[in-house]
This record gives structure tokens, C-alpha cells and sequence, in this order.
């Protein structure tokens, strides 16, 4: 039983670190619908680097910096082209689907390197994300950074007149953003399951981009989420510990994404909708060019 | 605060002055070697029409936009500026006539964003004391926490305002300052200017119609038509009529011909009808009224009292909370906007480039907005497009609309040339109720001239209109009644004839028509 | 930008004729190839003969073609279910999903005959194959309807929405043709039983009669976009739904019947793939590799830029592309994925490539008086 616990805590850290970038985008006024496709990115080449110098560290520091590459590539895209951002994160998500199975092929199988140690019984990455949660709050909703920021993704003509650059504010945010998501990949790959397979992420990046449509806007209802979805996912493939011989293990696949269809149906219920409509950043999935 | 070259600067010196400034667009020279120079206390009103070069002249001044050629002083020195931060270091502060403001954040945190102050952790406390004394010595009233949503549109104002001076501004241009406001509140707004120019402040307040406000407040004018300077003067050597002159180049016929129409049968009846705004909000309550054919009912009201909403409601685009809606006897409160078209409702909406056409279709496929669903155009399923093509050319040619044929896409047409299409498709309709909703708003002259001599037609043709307008002036001259709204409800319905611009105005403040009469 | 004596600028396109479009989606393609071949050239082939093997293999050789062609068929019925919706504004990834279900709707039909019990099972094809693609289609929009609808009444986004419904059904098909699931092969290989013999497609010169499906449906939606009235509303919804509801159109019924529309057409490429393609006729085991691939769909859908019928010749394509990579990297001893590889190139290229669709780049001499201008500060 604690096992599952932990492994559920294990889950729900990459559910955080993945949609907490998606997060930080949002607020900016960015969507990207392509964390599937970082995280794959980060995922599998965080997997190679680690496997072939048999070092985390380096493993690490590549999944954050395809995901800092991926995170340029959108806000090239959809800031400097003013291109429409689903088809530029769709675009990010399908070359991530499509390469990384080319590229991670050969790697198939287990990482084979020592597991990563746990800090209480739990993998240290939970921690990381708390602190990350901790910290996205407190940038986003009491410094100047992140009055910009806000700013920014509510209405960025009005941040524009104040004096702030809305490209180098969004430049930052998708960067930080890819960063984030690449990292949750590899939290994936090298911790959580080390084992590379052709699209192994399954889903893991569209229900974090709802989880962000849940929360929102503030990290910790998406930590409360992502806890929630990690449980959840984790019962789904371990049914028997909770609730032995009920449904067969395929239909228990399926119960995180029916939960996430009701979550989602849920937020649009007329009470939630209006708390809804004034969280949302105004200008999301705007690009914006100053006339 | 800041200190800019601005600071020390005494009564009567000149601290902003340009020399031929020239800007040109493709095809257009927008403004034409303009010369405009202005004293610290004083206020210079900059007047003329949609398209005389006001709003490219603004920008200029507000770094937003670089003159082609030409020179800008502040204090006797030569700046450029690149872009409005270096305006706004200069001490040119700019109050939007659509408020440059986040909505969804506090009063506080608007005044503060990009502010170097702020702190890298938000000081609220610190910023919040200095902004607060600002207010007491301009006399402002504000909540710092408020969310400027929450805010009306004077207060919103008063927010734009503190930024710029927070900011350090000592010369504040206002764009179109009293357009969105009800009276009291313009009588605020020229209490604190006074405050303002007292403490040697230089005001440009950028006007299109509101002469009454040009001759009450400035100390001197500056004409502008075709982007050219047509007069210069102290503003006690002039009078409304020779404003006006100036600006359009020829005398200004103030009111339009009223023209009696016989009354018919009652057209529309609105009992009791309310209805929530996008926020869920009450924005409607309980308003009933009634229109003849052959009349004109105009809703005069500050925009966000619940017009917009009314309007949506009338036209199906909207659920009505309660209430009843009866077109020509027939109960329609539930009706699909598609059945109401059918049944003879009309509707021009003011947003008639998001709502009223679609950018990316031809003018013929724009005119089938409102025909896809006729049997006469569209047989088993599949539109008829010659016919449609046919129509286009005769609304083309006969709401003389400029283009250069009938399949160029919507979104190249000018504002005036857009609204004189859409006006042309909702009338050839024949509707019997037919809803106007800001009409005019944001046209020149002309096409303003062009849309209420339309209006007066279908009246003459029997039909019931809903006239909703922000210009009084508009509602007073064609309305046969004329009901002031605010916040959701009529403070009151008055004959045409009888309705005087005091009392109205009064009554857009939220006066009841028994305290104005008494 | 200044380069030389000229100034480069960016202008918005207003008017974009047809036959540029059609060009700049041709070089995109080009492009997206060329970037490709450094792949290739990773791998230490040379990308040229890369190029004329898939080429050869997948339009002149007699085993290669059929292979094309019949994806071709999938790939073409998979753009027109994302098509559809994307007329409308929406987008459709959910095709995997909706072919899942369209391939479970057609053995549904089959299971409740009995075709299940016998590969001799003797059922008259003139009646059965047309309610196997009556259910193949039923079930497609029945699945797709579940977004639209959740669009249409709550304006839930539709992306999130259809890849979450395709991880439902992918999931559904293993219950349904794995341990013990009702369509099992009896042989359990974790597939589904195979179709009697009588109700193997019929073939239209060699090729299954699906392909008479999917060109017609290129002239038909063609046509509904251009003439008819539900085609007019589509595209107005899908480019101001503001202005669609003040034209009395419904914001609720358009985006339900574009997910039912694209639904069922996805359906019928689950049918064609698993039940129409000579040698298959069963859900394999691989069904997942399949869904995958209709994703080529929404990259052909994007190329046309929505017309049905220029989609035809950039499926063909895809398909050969797709059926010839895989060869090669047989032939060639490349990595597997690499039509994967591909899909994910050409899909970014095409990134790239639709800002050349709203955007021209000028050049314009820079007059010596403007220079002056410019320097003087």
C-alpha cells in the first residue's frame, strides 16, 4: 500500500512539473497544445544521453535543453511569425510523436543504469515539484516578473504602453515552459519507468494541458490535480491493489481519461464557468502584433 | 517620483512643441507638416473629424507611431522618440479613450505595471501610500483594490490618469477625454483638469465632436482636416458653429429634419424583460416598452448600461431571463435569432466588423448572412449564388457602397463602406422591427449623414426601429421616444418632441424621470 | 531590414489566389523533403537513391503500388475526417479514435450475424457489407459526436477532448480483441477473429471498392462547401463564430455535425484498413500503428487547406511516402520509425510554411532620401 502511495506521488510529480510549464505559458498568453511532444523529446533523448554517458546529471540537463529548444521553436512560431499557436504546439507534438520513435528505436528497453535513490521512500522529483509549485506562486503573483507576465498574457497592448516588451516577456515564459516540460519527460524515462518504448509518454502531456484548464491558472489547485490524476493513473494500471477482479485491466486504462472527460465537463458547469471566465488569461492563444 | 527635463518647469513656458510633422501611409499623407506647440498650465485642444490626421498625430506624440519627417521639442530640446516608453520618460503621459487597462487586475497593479518603482518583489504598500497622495492632491477618489473590471468608465479613467502622473507625466494627452462618460462624471473629469493645469500640468485633450466640451475647457485650439492645421485660435474668439465650420470645411446642419410619420399598429411589446450579461451578472431588469410602426424608439445611455445586451436579447443572440417579447402579436421571447429573421427582425449589430460581417468572405457571401436561409435564395439545401451575386450588385450600387466589385473580401472594405453593406442587406429585408445598435459610431460625416437618412427611410417605410446610440445628440434629433438607460433599467420614456439634452443627460446618470421633472 | 540597397519587408497577404497557395503548399513539401534527407545522410545513405527507392517501390512496383494505393484510400478517408471540422474552425485529431470504433462497428455487425463463429460462415455480402459500413459509420460519428457535442453545448476544447477519446478507444479495442474480449480470435493472438470469406471486399480492379467511396466523397464535399446551404454555415462558423450566431447560425449544431460528418468518415478508413484490404480482413494486433498513421490525415489536411479534392494527390503522396519509407528502411537497414521520422518533418515544415500563406516578403529599392531619413537622429 505505501508503495502505491509513493508510486502515485511519483506520477503526480510529472503531472506537476509538465503542466506547471504549460502553466507559466498560459499565463503569458501562449498555448501550447505540444507538451506531448516535449516531454516525448525530453523523454527520450534525456533517456539516450543518460544511457550512453551512464551520467543522470548529463541525462537531465539534455531533456531541459531540448525542452528549452522546443520552447524557442513555439515562441519562434507563434511570437516572431505571429503563426497560430494549436498548429505550431500540434506541429511541436506530431515532430516529437514522429522523431522520437526514428530516433529512440535502437534504445529500445530498459535504461540499465543504478535507480535514482528515494528521499523517504519517495522519488526526490516530488520534492523539486512542490518547491517549483511553491515558487511559480510566489513569481507569478508577488514580484514585478510576474505582474509582467500576467499582464502580458491578459491584454499585451496595454502591457506594450507601459513599457514592457510582450515578445521578451513570452520568449522567457515558453522558454522556461519547453524547459519544464522536457524535464517532466525525463522525470519520466529515467525515473519513474526507465524503460524506453515507442511512445511511451500515451497521453501524459494532453491531460496535464487539461489539468491546466482545471486549475485555473493557480499552481496549487494544479498540484491538487496533478495529485489526483498521479493516483488515479497509478490505480489504473494497479487495479488489483484497491479493487481486485472489477473491470478487466484494459477497461482500467481507460478510467484516468473518462475521469479527465468528467473533469472537464464539470469545469464547464455554469458555477465553475464564471469563476472560469475571469481566471482565464484574456489573451490566450492570441498572437500579438503592434500596430 | 521622476524627474524628467519637465521638472522645474514654470507657467507660460512652452514645453512641447513639433515643427511639419509628416506622416504618410500607403496612399494617404496622414499628416501633412503639422505645427503645434503648447505652454506648462495650459490646455490645447487638438479638434477635427474621424480621418483629419487626429489619431496619427497622437501616436506621433505618443511615440506609438514616427513622423516621416518633421521635429518634436520637449522643453526646447530636440527628442525622437522610438516607442512610448521614451515619451513616458520624457513626461508624456497618454489617458485612452478604450482604456489601456487589464481588467481582470486591480486598480493598484495597473498603476504600477512597468512602473520602475514596483519593486522586484510588488512593494503594494509603499507604491499604494504615494499613489493615495496623488489622489489627494488631485482630488481623485479610488478603491487601490478594486479589479479595474468592477470599475465604471469615469473611474476607469481616473485610473489612466493616476498612471500617467504616477509615472511622472506632465503633459497628459487625452483622447477623446468625455466620450464614454455620463454628465456628472464629465463634470468630475473637468474639476480635476482644472486641479491639474493649476499645478502647472499641460493638457492636449483630442476631440471629434464635443464642441461644448472644446469651448468649456482649453485655453486654445487646433483645427486639423485632411492633416492639415485649418485654424489655430484662442478658444474665446470661437463659437460651436465656427468649430464646426473649420473641421468639416462647410457650414453643419446641427439637427436633422424630424419627419412625422403616420403611427401604426403596435410593432414590437417588450414586457418586464431581463436578462445576464457574460459575467452572469443581472444586466438587464426588468425593462417593457412598446413601438408603433412608423416609429423610432431611441435608447440614449453610457455603453455597458445593458443597450448591448438589450439589443441581443431582441435579436435571439441572447437568453432572455425573464419576460416577454411579442413581435406583431406573436410571442418570441424564446425564438431562435434564425426564427426572428424570418419573422421580420432585423438587426445591425455594433460590432460590425467581429458580428456584423465576416472578413474573410466575398461581399457576396457576406450578403448571404442574412439570406442563406430564404427559400428564394437557397432550394433543397443548396444556395443560390447568382441570385445572391444579383442582390449584392443592387445594394452596391444603391447604398452606393466603394468597391471595386462584389467579390473582394470583407475585410478590405473601409468602416463607413462595411456599415453602408451590412445597413444595405438588413433593410432590403424589409424588416418590421429593426434594431440599430451604435449605428454611426466610429464613421465620418458623411456616412454618419448617409446611415440617419437611412434610418429616417425605413421609418417612412412603416418600419418599428430600435434605435440604440451613445450620441445623444443622434437619439434626440430622429427619436420619436427616447428612453435614458442605466445599469439595466429605463429611467424613464419620453416623447421625442419633448426631450430636452439636460434632462436626459441627467437621466443617463441614473436620475429617475420624477426627480428630473421635479 | 536592410540587405544592400534594399529594404526587406514583411506584408500581409490580403487576397491569396489558389494556384499560390497550391505552390507555396508544393515547395512546403519540397522543403520538408530536402530537410528529410539529412536523415538520410545521418545514416550514411545517400538521399537521392533513398528517394528513388521509395518512389519506385511505392508507384511502379507490383508490390509496392497495391500497398500505396490502399493506403492512399485510409489516408485520403482520415484528411477528410479532420477536413470537415477544420472547415468549421475545429480541429479533429480524434481520427484514430473515431477509426477504432468505425473498425469495431463493422465486427460488431459481422459478431451479432455470427460471422464470428466460422471463416465459412455463409452471410450474403449484397446485405452485410453494406451494414458493416452502415456500422463502421454509425460508430465512427456516434464516437465523434461525443466531442462535438462537448464543444457544441459546453465549449470544452475539442483537442484535449478527441486525443483523450482516442486513448479511451485505443484502450477499448485491446478489451474488446484481447483476453477473453468478445471479438477474440479464437486462436488468441491477441487479434480479432478474421471475417468469413464471404464477406471479403469486393476488389474494382484489383483495388477494394473503397476507393469509389473516397473519391466520390472528394467531389461531394467539394461540392457542399462550394454550393450548399449547411456548407455555407460550416465555413461561417469556422471563420467568426460571432458572426455565425448573429447570421441565426447554431453554435451547438455545427460543431456537433462536423465531429459526426468527420466521425463517420473515419469510421470508413477503420472499416477500409481492417476489413476491406486484401490479406488483412481482422483487427491486427498492431491496430495502434494504424490509428498512428491517420494522423498523416490532419498534415494533408492542412497542405490543402481544406479542398477535398487537391487532398487526392497529397494523400497519394503521403502514401507512397509512407509505404516506400518503410521499405527502405528494410532495404537500406535504416532505424524503424522512419515514416514516422517523416510525419513528424513534414508537419513542422508546414509550420514553417503557413506564415508564408498570411505573410508576402517584399523587397523594395530603398530611395536615397528615405536613407537619409533613416540615418539622420
Amino acid at each position: 500500500m505505501w508503495e502505491f502511495l509513493a508510486r502515485s506521488l511519483e506520477a503526480s510529480t510529472i503531472f506537476t512539473v509538465a503542466a506547471l510549464g504549460e502553466l507559466i505559458g498560459q499565463r503569458s498568453g501562449v498555448l501550447n497544445v505540444g507538451i506531448e511532444g516535449v516531454m516525448l523529446f525530453g523523454a527520450t533523448l534525456g533517456f539516450i544521453a543518460a544511457q550512453t554517458t551512464g551520467s543522470y546529471v548529463i541525462g537531465f540537463l539534455v531533456a531541459i535543453g531540448i525542452g528549452a529548444f522546443l520552447g524557442l521553436l513555439h515562441g519562434f512560431f507563434s511570437i516572431t511569425l505571429g503563426g497560430d499557436q494549436v498548429v505550431s504546439g500540434m506541429g511541436i507534438w506530431i515532430l516529437g510523436f514522429g522523431l522520437t520513435t526514428y530516433i529512440g528505436n535502437p534504445y529500445t528497453g530498459p535504461l540499465g543504469m543504478e535507480r535514482i535513490p528515494t528521499i523517504f521512500g519517495v522519488s526526490p522529483f516530488f520534492y523539486v515539484a512542490i518547491i517549483l509549485v511553491a515558487v511559480t506562486w510566489f513569481v507569478l503573483s508577488k514580484t514585478s516578473l510576474g505582474l509582467r507576465i500576467r499582464s502580458v498574457g491578459e491584454n499585451p497592448a496595454v502591457a506594450a504602453v507601459s513599457g514592457i516588451s510582450v515578445t521578451k516577456t513570452r520568449y522567457l515564459t515558453v522558454i522556461v515552459s519547453g524547459m519544464l516540460m522536457g524535464f517532466a519527460g525525463a522525470i519520466y524515462s529515467l525515473d519513474y519507468n526507465p524503460v524506453w518504448n515507442y511512445n511511451f509518454i500515451m497521453g501524459w502531456g494532453f491531460i496535464a494541458l487539461a489539468l491546466v484548464f482545471f486549475s485555473m491558472w493557480n499552481p496549487w489547485i494544479l498540484l491538487g490535480g496533478s495529485l489526483l490524476f498521479g493516483s488515479l493513473w497509478q490505480l489504473s494500471l494497479n487495479p488489483q491493489l484497491l479493487l481486485p477482479g472489477v473491470f478487466s485491466r484494459y477497461i482500467w486504462r481507460t478510467v484516468p481519461f473518462v475521469i479527465t472527460l468528467g473533469v472537464l465537463l464539470m469545469m464547464s458547469t455554469k458555477w465553475f464557468r464564471t469563476k472560469w471566465g475571469a481566471a482565464k488569461p484574456a489573451a490566450l492563444g492570441e498572437p500579438y502584433s503592434p500596430e | 517620483m521622476q524627474t524628467g527635463i519637465l521638472a522645474g518647469i514654470k507657467h507660460g513656458e512652452t514645453v512641447l512643441e513639433t515643427r511639419g510633422i509628416t506622416k504618410r501611409f500607403p496612399g494617404v499623407l496622414a499628416n501633412d507638416h503639422i505645427d503645434f506647440e503648447m505652454k506648462a498650465g495650459e490646455v490645447h485642444a487638438i479638434l477635427g473629424e474621424n480621418g483629419a490626421g487626429k489619431s496619427t498625430f497622437m501616436n506621433i506624440l505618443f511615440g506609438l507611431l514616427q513622423p516621416d519627417e518633421g521635429e518634436i521639442y520637449v522643453a526646447g530640446k530636440k527628442v525622437k522618440f522610438h516607442s512610448p516608453l521614451d515619451a513616458i520618460e520624457l513626461g508624456i503621459g497618454m489617458v485612452h479613450q478604450h482604456r489601456k487597462l487589464v481588467s481582470a487586475h486591480t486598480v493598484l497593479e495597473n498603476i504600477i505595471l512597468g512602473h520602475p518603482n514596483a519593486g522586484r518583489i510588488l512593494n503594494l504598500k509603499k507604491t499604494g501610500e504615494e499613489i493615495d497622495a496623488l489622489c489627494q492632491r488631485y482630488g481623485f477618489k479610488i478603491d487601490l483594490k478594486a479589479k479595474v473590471w468592477q470599475l465604471s468608465e469615469g473611474e476607469k479613467q481616473v485610473v489612466e490618469i493616476l498612471k500617467a502622473l504616477y509615472r511622472g507625466a506632465k503633459i497628459l494627452i487625452l483622447d477623446e477625454p468625455t466620450s464614454a462618460l455620463a454628465p456628472p462624471e464629465v463634470d468630475k473629469l473637468l474639476a480635476s483638469i482644472e486641479a491639474m493645469t493649476g499645478d502647472e500640468l499641460a493638457m492636449i485633450p483630442f476631440i471629434t465632436h464635443k464642441l461644448p466640451i472644446v469651448l468649456s475647457t482649453s485655453d486654445r485650439v487646433t483645427i486639423l482636416r485632411r492633416g492639415r492645421v485649418t485654424a489655430r485660435l484662442e478658444t474665446k474668439n470661437a463659437t460651436e458653429r465656427s468649430l464646426a465650420k473649420d473641421m468639416v470645411g462647410r457650414e453643419v446642419v446641427f439637427r436633422l429634419e424630424s419627419v412625422e410619420v403616420e403611427k401604426g399598429p403596435l410593432v414590437l411589446e417588450v414586457e418586464n424583460l431581463s436578462t445576464r450579461n457574460d459575467k452572469g451578472a443581472l444586466a438587464l431588469n426588468g425593462v417593457s416598452f412598446s413601438i408603433r410602426e412608423g416609429e423610432i424608439f431611441g435608447i440614449a445611455g453610457i455603453s455597458g448600461n445593458g443597450q448591448q445586451e438589450l439589443a441581443e436579447v431582441l435579436a435571439g443572440l441572447r437568453k432572455a431571463e425573464g419576460g416577454k417579447v411579442m413581435l406583431e402579436g406573436k410571442d418570441i421571447t424564446h425564438a431562435s435569432s434564425l426564427e426572428r429573421w424570418q419573422t421580420g427582425v432585423g438587426y445591425i449589430p455594433a460590432e460590425r466588423v467581429d458580428v456584423g460581417s465576416i472578413g474573410d468572405f466575398t461581399l457576396v457571401e457576406n450578403v448571404a448572412m442574412n439570406y442563406y436561409f430564404d427559400h428564394e435564395f437557397s432550394r433543397y439545401g443548396v444556395v443560390d449564388y447568382k441570385k445572391m451575386g444579383a442582390l449584392t450588385e443592387e445594394i452596391i450600387e444603391e447604398f452606393s457602397v466603394a468597391t471595386p466589385s462584389a467579390d473582394t473580401v470583407g475585410k478590405n472594405l473601409s468602416g463607413g463602406n462595411l456599415q453602408k453593406l451590412i445597413l444595405g442587406r438588413v433593410f432590403s429585408r424589409r424588416p418590421r422591427l429593426l434594431i440599430a445598435n451604435l449605428p454611426t459610431q466610429g464613421l465620418d460625416v458623411g456616412a454618419i449623414e448617409f446611415v440617419q437618412n437611412k434610418l429616417i427611410e425605413a421609418k417612412k417605410e412603416r418600419a418599428a426601429v430600435l434605435l440604440i446610440s451613445e450620441d445623444l445628440d443622434e437619439v434626440l434629433s430622429l427619436s420619436d421616444w427616447v428612453a435614458p438607460i442605466y445599469e439595466g433599467e429605463f429611467m424613464g420614456v419620453i416623447p421625442g418632441k419633448e426631450a430636452e439634452k439636460d434632462s436626459v443627460g441627467a437621466m443617463m446618470a441614473g436620475s429617475r424621470l420624477e426627480e428630473v421633472v421635479a | 531590414m536592410k540587405v544592400g540597397g534594399y529594404e526587406v519587408k514583411l506584408e500581409k497577404r490580403i487576397l491569396l489566389p489558389g494556384w499560390k497557395a497550391a505552390a507555396i503548399s508544393i515547395l512546403a513539401i519540397f522543403v520538408a523533403l530536402f530537410l528529410f534527407g539529412f536523415i538520410f545522410l545521418q545514416d550514411g545513405v545517400n538521399p537521392l537513391v533513398a528517394y528513388r527507392e521509395i518512389f519506385s517501390y511505392a508507384f511502379f512496383n507490383p508490390f509496392g503500388f497495391p500497398l500505396t494505393i490502399n493506403r492512399f484510400i485510409f489516408l485520403l478517408l482520415a484528411t477528410y475526417a479532420f477536413i470537415i471540422p477544420f472547415r468549421a474552425g475545429l480541429w479533429n485529431i480524434g481520427m484514430p479514435g473515431q477509426l477504432y470504433f468505425g473498425a469495431l462497428g463493422a465486427y460488431a455487425v459481422v459478431f451479432a450475424l455470427g460471422g464470428h463463429l466460422s471463416r465459412t460462415a455463409a452471410l450474403s455480402p449484397i446485405i452485410v457489407i453494406p451494414l458493416m459500413l452502415l456500422g463502421s459509420a454509425l460508430a465512427g460519428a456516434g464516437y465523434g459526436a461525443i466531442a462535438g457535442f462537448l464543444k457544441g453545448k459546453y465549449n470544452i476544447n475539442e483537442i484535449v477532448v478527441t486525443m483523450i477519446l482516442n486513448f479511451i478507444a485505443f484502450w477499448l479495442v485491446a478489451f474488446m480483441i484481447k483476453e477473453g474480449g468478445l471479438f477474440m480470435n479464437p486462436g488468441g493472438r491477441g487479434e480479432s477473429f478474421e471475417l468469413p470469406d464471404s464477406l471479403h471486399a469486393p476488389l474494382v480492379g484489383g483495388t477494394p471498392f473503397t476507393i469509389l467511396l473516397a473519391l466520390g466523397l472528394a467531389v461531394l464535399l467539394y461540392w457542399v462547401f462550394a454550393k450548399t446551404r449547411i456548407g455555407y454555415q460550416i465555413k461561417a462558423y469556422g471563420l467568426s463564430p460571432a458572426a455565425a450566431k448573429y447570421a441565426g447560425i447554431s453554435s451547438f449544431k455545427i460543431p456537433l455535425l462536423v465531429f459526426i460528418l468527420g466521425g463517420a468518415i473515419a469510421g470508413w478508413a477503420g472499416y477500409h484498413y481492417f476489413a476491406a484490404v486484401p490479406g488483412v480482413f481482422k483487427i491486427s494486433r498492431n491496430y495502434g500503428f494504424f490509428g498512428d498513421l491517420a494522423f498523416y490525415g490532419l498534415i494533408a489536411g492542412l497542405i490543402s487547406l481544406g479542398n477535398s479534392l487537391t487532398a487526392i494527390p497529397v494523400a497519394l503522396l503521403f502514401a507512397g511516402l509512407s509505404v516506400g519509407g518503410r521499405f527502405v528502411q528494410g532495404k537500406l537497414h535504416m532505424g524503424f520509425g522512419l515514416d514516422y521520422a517523416l510525419l513528424g518533418v513534414l508537419m513542422i515544415t508546414l509550420v514553417i510554411f503557413q506564415f508564408f500563406y498570411r505573410n508576402k516578403i517584399v523587397w523594395e529599392k530603398i530611395e536615397k532620401e528615405r536613407l537619409d531619413v533613416g540615418i539622420s537622429r
